[in-house]
């Protein structure tokens, strides 16, 4: 037994390690995956008896237009969403000066991280409430009235990016903090020495080195926004008449509350397809960086 | 002509007196190697004159001008750092030409700069690669490419070949050596490395806890330490230390009583401070310990081989003397450390007789100030 162990123990450690985390992710992730694909092929009430649909959902979703202004609110989200990286390197750097009190302020940014997103939904809600909230203030405060922002269809989903992007910003500042960490103090020093400060200090020697981090910012930006889905459960439940909706959403509401389990996992399959998409070109940039780099 | 001075220079981290009042002149042309254990202030004077550190108080003077407030690209300095610290982003070129991109000098300018430099390096076909594609002895060499490419008034090195192999760091001595022959530009080199030390400075400077112990050229330093900290310092194999107690002072001659030898006499220049009954320490180099009878021997002891390490053309013995017991001995042992320029048949376990002549004596105070400072160098030729 022992002698056995000891000759096949490079290869069987590593994979008794790994097992557990295979056999879950296997189990929930992959062939969840396959599952969701499989169950949009069918007319399902989620309890009942599964009938085959072939393509069927998918022709009712390309022709719904709900579909559609889910997907442009996506896009929205995705857009949007793009000013967290930038944001969140600009405050990191701020909050990265060594000036006193600095570590106060940047516990204050820290916060709507702790924040359960569902708390940070909430308290936007409240902002937004055209009576008495923080905006209704402000605008009071000029004599003019506030608009109900998640009520008008058209506002709506800008109003819950905004809320989104609080939390997010604050994610990305905390990743380019770790990032602006590990810089290497020598080549900090190197470009002093060489004469770069200022703007071309940050552009052409941190910068480049903050390049990962800023990668991983991105990808966990990208698939945020593409996956959001708890801030609108929260703050508008799709309203007013579907226009905040979103994919993730739209899934969300027709297998849970229409009982349309193979109409939700074509929406998933869509959505899926789209990321799909990202994480290829995602995966590729990752290759080429490390193969520049280091 | 003064190129380089410090004046003054106090350093504090918080409450930590890192610099204490570092004075240091240095001329045009000069190899300027600081030595010093870990955390001595060789790193942190170094990082003064470039300006990567802020001083607590003092004045830094280059080729004439107050730069204490300047940004170290304004101060006409290169430095070549440890860990290289290339730009890994940059190919070789860009890395070399950075510098003069931020002076924002034409192209043109900057090509024939980084080129001629190549040149001198021989890394000219390495110029279109990154600094990973690099082994370690290249990337030194494009780092010092970078601090050449800017034509400084000074060098800066700080410890440059620590993170080189063997082979490689004896190599790129010698091509550092040959380099400031080629360009005479001032350089100042910060290095733990004593053989470093010795073989590239035309003047070394020995740093402790914060203080300049002494400067000067190697060979002065190596002969004429001012103190028990330079003489252990420098010199590889260490030098023999070993407590001895001044009997009696008379004619610029101490006899000092040594445990489990016959007392030694010593010349002695300066008496200042010296009582009978001090507790003094001995020192002497271990190619002073010759073996068997010497003439006028001044230290003779009786002695068993511990150890014997042979390098060929010299061999090194580690001796057990008894009772006559060497501190910090390189072994970590009580034993005294004998060099012998030749390959030599011994081996341990067996008995031989140390001993040394009485010009090649070092004397320490109980504070750690030299009392004699024997002329060595033409003596021991």
């Amino acid at each position: 037994m022992s002698e056995l162990w000891k000759r096949h123990r490079n290869w069987l450690a590593p994979l008794l390690f790994i097992a557990p985390g295979a056999l879950l992710f296997g189990t929930i992730i992959i062939a969840s995956s396959f599952e969701s694909v499989w169950i949009s092929f069918f007319d399902w009430d989620g309890v009942g008896p599964k009938t085959w649909a072939g393509l069927a959902n998918y022709r009712e979703l390309f022709a719904d237009p709900q579909f559609y202004v889910s997907l442009k609110n996506n896009v929205i989200w995705l857009v949007m969403f793009m000013a967290a990286p930038p944001l969140g390197l600009a405050l990191a750097l701020l909050v990265n000066q060594q000036v006193a009190g600095m570590r106060f302020l940047k516990s204050l940014f820290f916060i709507p991280l702790v924040l359960a997103t569902v708390t940070v939904g909430v308290v936007f809600g409240w902002v937004y409430d055209p009576n008495y909230g923080l905006l209704a203030l402000i605008f009071n405060l000029f004599g003019a009235t506030a608009p109900a922002l998640l009520a008008d269809e058209h506002a709506v989903t800008f109003a819950v990016v905004v809320a989104a992007l609080w939390p997010q910003i604050a994610f990305c500042m905390v990743l380019f903090l770790a990032g602006l960490n590990n810089l290497s103090p020598d080549i900090i020093g190197a470009g002093r020495v060489d004469g770069a400060r200022g703007w071309n200090m940050l552009w052409h020697v941190v910068l480049p080195q903050l390049r990962q981090v800023g990668f991983i910012a991105l990808a966990v930006t990208v698939v945020g926004a593409l996956r959001s889905f708890d801030m609108i459960a929260v703050m508008t439940s799709g309203g007013p008449f579907g226009s905040s909706e979103v994919l993730a959403y739209q899934m969300y509401e027709q297998s849970i509350f229409s009982y349309r389990f193979g109409y939700g996992a074509a929406i998933a399959t869509v959505l899926f397809a789209i990321m799909i998409v990202f994480i290829t070109w995602y995966l590729r940039m990752m290759v080429r960086l490390e193969k520049e780099t280091r | 002509m003064s190129h380089v001075r410090l004046i003054d220079i106090d350093k504090y981290y918080g409450s930590y007196h890192a610099l204490k009042s570092v004075n240091l002149t240095v001329d045009k042309g000069e190899f300027i190697v600081m030595v010093g254990p870990s955390g001595c202030g060789k790193s942190t004077t170094l990082k003064s004159i470039a300006g990567l550190e802020a001083i607590s108080s003092g004045e830094i003077w280059i080729n004439g001008r107050n730069v204490t407030r300047e940004e170290p690209g304004d101060r006409g300095i290169a430095m070549v750092f440890q860990s290289y610290a290339l730009y890994p982003h940059m190919t070789v070129a860009e890395n070399m030409g950075f510098g003069l991109k931020m002076a924002k000098r034409p192209q043109a300018e900057i090509d024939v700069a980084v080129k001629r430099a190549a040149e001198i390096l021989r890394i000219t076909d390495q110029l279109d690669k990154r600094p990973k594609e690099l082994s370690g002895g290249q990337r030194q060499r494009v780092a010092i490419g970078r601090a050449i490419t800017r034509s400084p008034e000074v060098f800066l090195f700080d410890e440059p070949l620590s993170n080189l192999d063997a082979a490689l760091r004896t190599q790129m001595r010698v091509e550092l050596t040959t380099l400031h022959q080629q360009l005479g530009s001032t350089m100042i080199y910060v290095t733990h490395d004593q053989v470093e030390a010795m073989t590239m400075a035309s003047r070394i400077v020995v740093f402790n806890k914060g203080v300049i112990e002494q400067q000067g050229a190697p060979l002065e330093l190596y002969h004429n330490p001012v103190n028990q900290f330079v003489a252990g310092f420098l010199g590889a194999p260490r030098i023999n230390f070993v407590a001895a107690t001044l009997v009696n002072l008379r004619d610029g001659v101490a006899e000092v009583a040594l445990e489990g030898a016959s007392t030694v006499h010593v010349p002695v220049a300066d008496t200042a401070g010296l009582t009978n009954g001090a507790k003094l320490t001995l020192g002497v180099r271990p190619e002073a310990l010759k073996i068997g009878d010497v003439p006028d021997a001044a230290l003779s002891f009786d002695a068993q081989v511990r150890l014997v390490e042979q390098l060929g053309r010299e061999t090194v013995l580690y001796v057990d003397a008894g009772p006559l017991a060497a501190i910090g001995s390189e072994s970590g042992t009580h034993n005294f450390t004998v060099q012998l320029g030749t390959a030599a048949p011994y081996a341990a376990g067996q008995s031989i007789k140390v001993s040394a002549r009485a010009a090649d004596l070092y004397l320490f105070a109980p504070d750690g100030k030299a009392v004699n400072r024997p002329k060595l160098i033409a003596a021991s030729l």
